[in-house]
């Protein structure tokens, strides 16, 4: 090799060499900026009140105030918010899968007319969000007397289009074959849906099972209409509720809002680094089609 | 399975009963979530019109029809102001929204599109804050932007920018609302863009550079056109994510202060649930619900001619 080509075989390394260095340095401090605001978060949690409101704030606490979560329990029935969210979640989870399972396989696999017309009818339902629909739900609700109950939290929630849209492509990916061998075996529908279809398309069930869940966990609008006490108020509304319960005192008792905050975010972000494979498939399923 | 009886379909003969039987049963499958479609998506909808007709509010239990009313206190009369107002405040919101997402999130997938396991692990944490609750990322943000104690207000005061009053006033608390928002959602973008990356053909990008075209040019010419359906699948559910925002603007403002993010959603609840003009409400939530509809599809027939489309 010549000397030029040498040097500038070395230019083109070390360029390349300062290019990864750089997108290093670049990848890193967007991750702190994104991790910031949680790392505020605990160690505010953490703070005594004197030091959460000095003129420098401090990246790390002088005095470890653990007594900051049993004081934001006492203010917040946190135990109750949890159990109503999670006995709403996993309800709205189990209807959506069971409903939306039967409802795919039908526009999947089933024969009967109308059937396609039938299916943009459901896609249409993509169009009409609560958020526009919620006051005759909520009179409708109301005279079911369904207010401040886990019927009034559920059901409007009960079927998600989109799931029901995902679980489709799914199913009819599925060969015929499997079908008509589980049939011919003397399987009826809702043996082939649940011992044939479901089990093949685990991974698929998992995700949206999963997403599912996650919205329910995290879903504010709907049980903030339906909900008028903090007898069936669920987490997403519990760290607003303990704020407002400082009514006032709010800046010096900023570790105790956090406290809560940490209370309701861990949950969330166990499950994520848990489950992330089955998330991060899920939406790149979502974005392809 | 059960035969396809396609013999039957289109010349007209009668399915034998079995045949009937089973479509039957294929369509009692399906029949659940359309009975809740009904109920809960269809009907309510057609209801929120008729109620817009009314003059129904929560305190009373017996209404009347009113005919246009509600549509003239809306168009034409004290109403429209804050129509307006809020209109914009909706379409500003949601306009930054989606440049953030589009904008920030292939400029991530561009810096973290990189092998290895730190990469994937820093990819997941940038990705994370979309799964946290908006309510509860809003009560830690709010702290953060704090006018007085808040640690953004500090590192501006450093550099001797500040204080600034974030979401007590007018002219910020829209942007302090966006903040929140651009951390939540500029990972999600990201995932999205990446994984659409993945699935480009590395022949185009090994031919260009046998053509010498640079990674710059690469980009431009190759990335960003095959990503077009990606970008307007983004567009699209962004749009339509980002005009029912009402959790981070509930927490955080109020729609206030001065109404200055008094958004399409927040003003549809307060009037129903703070005012009790439910009527009035069922008539902004009417007109929100032909917007958003004209909107999505006049986008989905805009982009059909111009998206590009792999293969």
């Amino acid at each position: 090799m010549t000397n030029q080509a040498l040097a500038a075989n070395v230019r083109a390394r070390r360029l390349r060499a300062a290019a990864t260095v750089l997108q290093y340095a670049l990848a890193i401090a967007i991750v702190l900026i994104v991790v910031f605001p949680l790392y505020w978060m605990i160690i505010s949690s953490l703070k005594t009140s004197e030091e959460l409101l000095q003129a420098v704030p401090s990246l790390w606490p002088a005095q470890f105030r653990w007594r900051n979560y049993a004081d934001a329990l006492a203010m917040a029935p946190f135990g109750r918010y949890f159990f109503n969210t999670v006995v709403m979640t996993v309800g709205i989870m189990g209807l959506q899968l069971v409903i939306g399972s039967f409802a795919a396989y039908g526009f999947a696999k089933g024969q009967f007319p109308g059937r396609d017309a039938l299916f943009i009818v459901v896609l249409g339902a993509l169009m009409i969000p609560i958020q526009v629909t919620f006051v005759p739900i909520y009179g409708m609700v109301a005279k079911l007397h369904w207010i401040n109950t886990f019927a009034g939290l559920i059901v409007p929630h009960a079927v998600s289009a989109y799931m029901i849209f995902l679980l489709r492509q799914t199913f009819k990916s599925v060969d015929d074959s499997f079908l008509e061998a589980a049939r011919l075996e003397g399987m009826g529908r809702v043996g082939v849906i649940f011992r044939i279809l479901v089990p093949m398309c685990k991974p698929t069930m998992m995700t949206v099972g999963i997403i599912s869940f996650i919205d329910g966990w995290n879903a504010y609008f709907w049980p903030k209409m339906v909900t008028t006490t903090s007898f069936r108020r669920t987490i997403a509304q519990g760290v607003y509720e303990l704020k407002r319960s400082y009514a006032g005192l709010e800046t010096m008792n900023q570790n105790q809002i956090m406290a809560g905050a940490v209370m309701a975010v861990v949950p969330i972000v166990v499950l994520f680094v848990v489950l992330q494979k089955y998330i991060l498939s899920g939406f790149s399923k979502a974005a392809s089609k | 399975m059960r035969e396809r009886d396609t013999t039957v379909e289109g010349t007209g003969r009668r399915a034998s009963p079995r045949v009937r039987r089973e479509r039957f049963k294929d369509f009692l499958c399906v029949a659940p979530a359309l009975a809740f479609f009904a109920v809960f998506v269809y009907y309510p909808l057609v209801d929120l019109f008729r109620i817009g007709f009314t003059n129904w509010n929560l305190i009373r239990d017996e209404y009347k029809y009113v005919g246009l009313k509600n549509y003239k206190w809306l168009f034409k009369g004290s109403g429209l102001d804050t129509w307006l107002a809020s209109l914009k405040v909706t379409f500003s919101y949601t306009f930054w929204e989606i440049v953030i997402t589009l904008v920030g999130g292939i400029l991530l997938a561009a810096l973290f599109n990189r092998e290895g396991r730190v990469f994937a692990a820093m990819r997941s944490i940038v990705f994370m804050p979309k799964y946290i609750a908006i309510s509860t990322s809003a009560i830690v943000f709010m702290w953060i932007l704090n006018d007085q104690y808040g640690f953004l207000n500090y590192v501006l005061g450093a550099f001797g920018v500040g204080p600034v009053a974030w979401l007590n006033s007018e002219r910020t608390a829209l942007t302090s609302v966006l903040i929140l928002t651009g951390w939540r959602v500029v990972g999600y973008g990201m995932m999205i863009y990446l994984s659409a990356m993945k699935g480009i053909s590395r022949d185009y990008y090994e031919a260009a550079e046998l053509d010498g075209a640079g990674a710059l040019k690469r980009f431009r010419h190759i990335t960003l056109p095959l990503l077009s359906p990606t970008t307007l699948f983004l567009f699209v559910t962004t749009f339509i994510a980002s005009m029912k925002v009402f959790q981070s603007i509930d927490v955080m403002t109020a729609g206030g202060p001065y109404e200055s993010t008094n958004v399409m959603v927040y003003w549809i609840y307060d009037l129903a649930f703070v005012q009790f003009r439910v009527d009035r409400a069922a008539v902004v939530a009417s007109v929100f619900f032909v917007i958003l509809l004209a909107f999505t599809a006049a986008t989905m027939k805009i982009s059909n001619k111009s998206v590009h489309y792999d293969s």
